[in-house]
């Protein structure tokens, strides 16, 4: 003891200030390299985007705001004929598609494994849907192609179409014949593909609901169901719908995969049985070959998808604040 | 049934305590035991709640208190490898029963908990979303049993302005009071409280067990609790818990101040526990 005080005393308030100024160097160095560590994410972002609009420019000078209601795709004509019509409604339908598959399934899937699994089979299907997100999306790719799209086409496709045949509105979105290639088939391969995200941030936030809050909610006599519907769910679903726009920002962008089953057809057809193309796939099949206008317009595109996933994502987010605020947050 | 015979009467501790006859018995537990997987919880319980009664459940932190409130709502059964044995009876019927539907009993039963549980929704909606499992009744009807549900949960003047704010947007002791309004509103003849206020202050506690000696009057009621002087003062019965046995159930009154067995005198006084 007496010992200890000794050395404080010798040290002085000197040293101390100088072994405290050590420390405020490091914390400045500590911020500045937090710091620049943020700011390259901006700077990465800036630059990408500065690299598309520089890229696309003479694409946006020669076609203007008409590309965006142009079907017509013919980068061989002379003038090229480009329209990115083709490629964003396909996006959208696929995106679209495969979140109206994947979203009931993955919460369905989450719901069956936090509520309702018994332990033993907990393990096994949270692995089997962890391993679905390891798979290479170029493998989803050749199975949809020697695999499901057959399948589809020669089983689903012809009942769908044969069901809804003279359906007004369903009988055109269900329209023959059926193909190998095609949006729906794309759209479904998305679906798994993007599956897994939502089961499992599904199930992790699930897990954050408290016991108790669930306990009182059997305890006023609710159903497993309505435990879920009316207070797992709303607990989490900040959780969940950052889960799905997850999803929803890789299934607008998901290219390989996509390249392989849609078809790469520029026309629009009502019929979701039709080859079609999104925007990832145009580019990922055109771009090697492409140069002037042509590459400029396959730019232009990408440009697109950026500003079309930042719109998707901005709506969904709105959507979100909407629903907070019918919540009386 | 001979150890909850009526005692000679007491120096009072609960006012009421004394002038209340022997109410018929609501929920009986015989020769009840629990067990968590292996662990043996709960030995051989025997006791009555009687009807419109406060019974209040004492002893030492992992005694079984909590462990028998969540008998007689089978909140166990939501958790694999938890048993009861033995026989629990709510007037005539066995809640022991493995066909018994669940819902039909947790909404005789109700329940409050340690922490204020609002659901995620309104504070109106959070009293309709009960109503509405058991019944489908006219807007103009809902809003009237809301209203009398937050009246009887000594919320309503607090409330009536906000009704469409979150149930999360009130303070400590005002979600605690709307769960309980919740739990009214679901007309439960029997309320579980499980140490409704040890998450709260000093002001909402006294406001909550004020309300617990109203509800006595229509409902049958159980809490546990570790204020000792809570249990002196709402209930009518108290029992006194420890290592899973029940140790002494009597009187609020005979039990602090002349309680039979020296476990029970050693708790009260603060000798241990």
């Amino acid at each position: 003891m007496a010992v200890q005080s000794d050395v404080i005393d010798d040290a002085g308030p000197y040293d101390r200030a100088k072994a405290l100024s050590a420390f405020k160097l490091g914390d400045v160095t500590f911020y500045w390299i937090t710091r620049l560590s943020a700011i390259s994410v901006l700077l990465i972002l800036g630059g990408i985007i500065i690299s598309l609009i520089v890229g696309a420019f003479p694409a946006m000078k020669e076609y203007g705001i008409s590309f965006l209601w142009t079907q017509r795709w013919a980068p061989s004509a002379d003038p090229p004929v480009l329209g990115a019509l083709g490629p964003m409604y396909g996006t959208l339908v696929t995106s679209f598609i495969a979140m109206l598959i994947a979203i009931p399934v993955g919460l369905g899937i989450a719901i069956f494994l936090t509520e309702l699994c018994p332990q033993w089979l907990r393990r096994p299907i949270g692995m089997a849907v962890e391993l679905l997100a390891g798979i290479p999306s170029i493998i989803y790719g050749m199975w949809g192609f020697f695999v499901l799209g057959p399948f589809l086409a020669n089983t689903f496709q012809p009942f769908m179409i044969r069901v809804f045949d003279g359906v007004p509105v369903l009988g055109a979105i269900f329209a023959g014949p059926p193909s190998y290639l095609s949006l729906f088939n794309a759209a479904l391969i998305l679906a798994i593909m993007v599956l897994p995200f939502i089961t499992s941030i599904s199930v992790d936030v699930f897990k954050t609901v408290p016991p108790v809050l669930k306990e009182a909610a059997y305890g006023v006599g609710c159903t497993t169901w309505e435990v879920v519907r009316s207070v797992v769910i709303p607990y989490t679903r900040v959780g969940i719908i950052g889960g799905v726009m997850l999803a929803l920002g890789r299934a607008l962008g998901e290219t390989m995969a996509v390249t392989f089953i849609i078809g790469n057809s520029f026309r629009i057809s009502s019929s979701i049985f039709a080859p079609g193309t999104t925007i990832s796939a145009a580019i990922a099949s055109e771009f090697a070959e492409s140069d002037g206008l042509h590459q400029s317009g396959l730019i232009l595109l990408g440009l697109l998808l950026f500003v079309l996933t930042f719109f998707v994502l901005a709506a969904a987010r709105l959507m979100l604040l909407r629903l907070e605020k019918k919540a009386g947050k | 049934m001979s150890e909850m015979s009526v005692s000679v009467s007491a120096p009072t501790v609960h006012p009421g305590s004394q002038l209340l006859p022997e109410a018929p018995a609501k929920v009986t537990a015989r020769n009840l035991n629990f067990y968590y997987g292996e662990h043996h919880a709960l030995k051989n319980i025997n006791l009555a709640l009687g009807t419109n009664r406060v019974t209040a459940f004492i002893g030492p932190s992992g005694c079984g208190k909590s462990t028998l409130l969540r008998i007689f709502n089978r909140m166990y059964d939501l958790y694999p490898g938890q048993r009861a044995t033995g026989q629990l009876l709510l007037d005539h019927t066995n809640i022991l029963d493995p066909k018994l539907d669940l819902n039909l009993l947790r909404a005789r039963v109700g329940m409050v908990f340690q922490k204020p549980t609002p659901f995620p929704m309104t504070i109106y909606e959070n009293i309709a979303f009960g109503i509405r499992l058991y019944e489908k009744i006219s807007k103009s009807e809902m809003d009237d049993r809301v209203e009398k549900a937050l009246r009887g949960g000594a919320l309503w003047n607090e409330v009536k302005d906000k009704l469409n704010a979150s149930g999360l947007s009130l303070s400590g002791g005002q979600q605690q009071r709307l769960c309980i309004a919740r739990t009214v509103a679901v007309r439960p003849e029997v309320i579980l409280f499980d140490e409704p206020c040890s998450a709260l202050d000093p002001i909402s506690t006294a406001k909550v067990e004020e309300l617990i000696q109203e509800l006595s009057e229509n409902y049958t009621i159980a809490i546990v609790t570790h204020n000792m002087q809570q249990a002196a003062r709402v209930s009518d019965k108290t029992a006194f818990m420890y290592l899973g046995e029940l140790i002494e159930f009597d009187d609020t009154s005979k039990i602090f101040t002349s309680p039979s067995d020296r476990r029970t005198q050693d708790y009260i006084t603060g000798r241990f526990g």
